[in-house]
């Protein structure tokens, strides 16, 4: 294959790379809100910490989504 | 006025949705307005020394009267201050949170107002979205933490990261190996990452929509019904609109929250 060829391709490479790696935290973010929503339903006086704790879960979990969302740019 | 970017090599008759050829070019404002010395004040430098003003403004002039029933602007900067103060500073760090509360409270209130550009008219700009910024504020937190680790716990900071005694004998050089790393190298820069992107994502989804958007009602002359796609895009940018409301607020208290978290690990590394 050509430089050009090659050159055309990477944006769609890795436009194809960030929709893997949302694939993860998607359905990581996913059980951390489901648990969340579950542990304030059976304890809604426990809601205010399972909130926070909800918070920093998905802040972790996203931050995968968001390098990839990074290393799209930079391909 | 000459919309940004995409709108100049954008054809409306033809293309679908007005991308920039370079994303670079909304985020880069490379011509000083003006020089002060040797440093070239660009929009950027302008608005992030406007973030400066307006948080010492509302600051100031919400406590100034420190009156036994406020009015409703103090009230609003007192919850604010009480936010920052309780919910995260005492609730995260614990019984030496409050005092980490004044930097939180710059932090939190230096990334709101520096994320609340990106969806103020006429400014539409989120500094936030330039790696510059998070990144120095995500080296202000890894040198609070570290330093605030160092103080309570002096050198055993360092050797409990890299030989944590909590794990058996022989996975003790891998954990720490792995520890070393998200600790001092990944933790800032995930922060600054999260921030960063978050914002950069929004920015570009504005400005993509809203810029189609008007590029197609403005050629309704001359392209006809095809100016309808226009006006799915400003729908569709207004919904992200009230979306990002709701981001911005949320990058803030997240990154205050895990600025916190990082000092509660670094104080009290067994919790």
């Amino acid at each position: 294959m050509d430089l050009e060829a090659a050159e055309a391709l990477k944006g769609a490479i890795a436009l194809v790379g960030y929709g893997l790696a949302a694939i993860g935290p998607g359905i990581g973010i996913g059980i951390v809100a489901g648990s969340a929503i579950e542990a304030m339903a059976r304890q809604p006086e426990a809601a205010g910490i399972a909130r926070t704790t909800m918070f920093l879960g998905i802040a972790f979990t996203e931050a995968l989504a968001l390098i990839g969302f990074v290393l799209f740019f930079i391909a | 006025m000459e919309l940004i970017l995409a709108s100049a090599e954008c054809n409306p008759a033809v293309d679908i949705i007005c991308a920039p050829s370079d994303v670079n070019e909304l985020f880069e404002f490379r011509e000083a307005i003006f020089n002060i010395g040797p440093f070239p004040m660009t929009r950027t430098v302008i608005l992030i020394l406007g973030i400066a003003v307006i948080v010492s403004a509302i600051l100031f002039f919400g406590l100034r009267k420190k009156s036994l029933v406020p009015g409703k602007f103090q009230l609003i900067v007192e919850e604010l201050v009480g936010f920052v103060r309780n919910d995260i500073a005492v609730e995260i760090i614990g019984e030496h949170g409050a005092k980490y509360a004044p930097w939180l409270l710059s932090l939190f209130m230096f990334v709101l107002v520096g994320n609340i550009y990106g969806i103020m008219p006429f400014v539409n700009f989120p500094v936030t979205s330039r790696m510059a910024l998070p990144v120095m504020l995500a080296v202000i937190t890894w040198v609070v933490f570290v330093i605030a680790g160092i103080k309570r716990q002096g050198i055993h900071y360092f050797v409990g990261i890299v030989w944590p005694t909590s794990v058996p004998m022989f996975l003790r050089p891998l954990v720490g190996l792995i520890e070393f790393f998200s600790i001092l190298i990944l933790r800032p820069l995930t922060l600054a990452i999260r921030l960063f992107a978050n914002l950069v994502a929004g920015h570009l989804m504005l400005t993509l929509l809203l810029v189609s958007g008007w590029v197609f009602v403005s050629n309704i002359a001359t392209i006809g019904p095809r100016a309808g796609i226009g006006v799915a895009w400003f729908v569709m940018g207004l919904g992200i609109y009230v979306f990002e409301i709701v981001v911005i607020m949320l990058q803030a208290y997240i990154f205050t929250l895990l600025s916190a978290v990082y000092v509660q690990t670094s104080l009290y590394p067994d919790h």
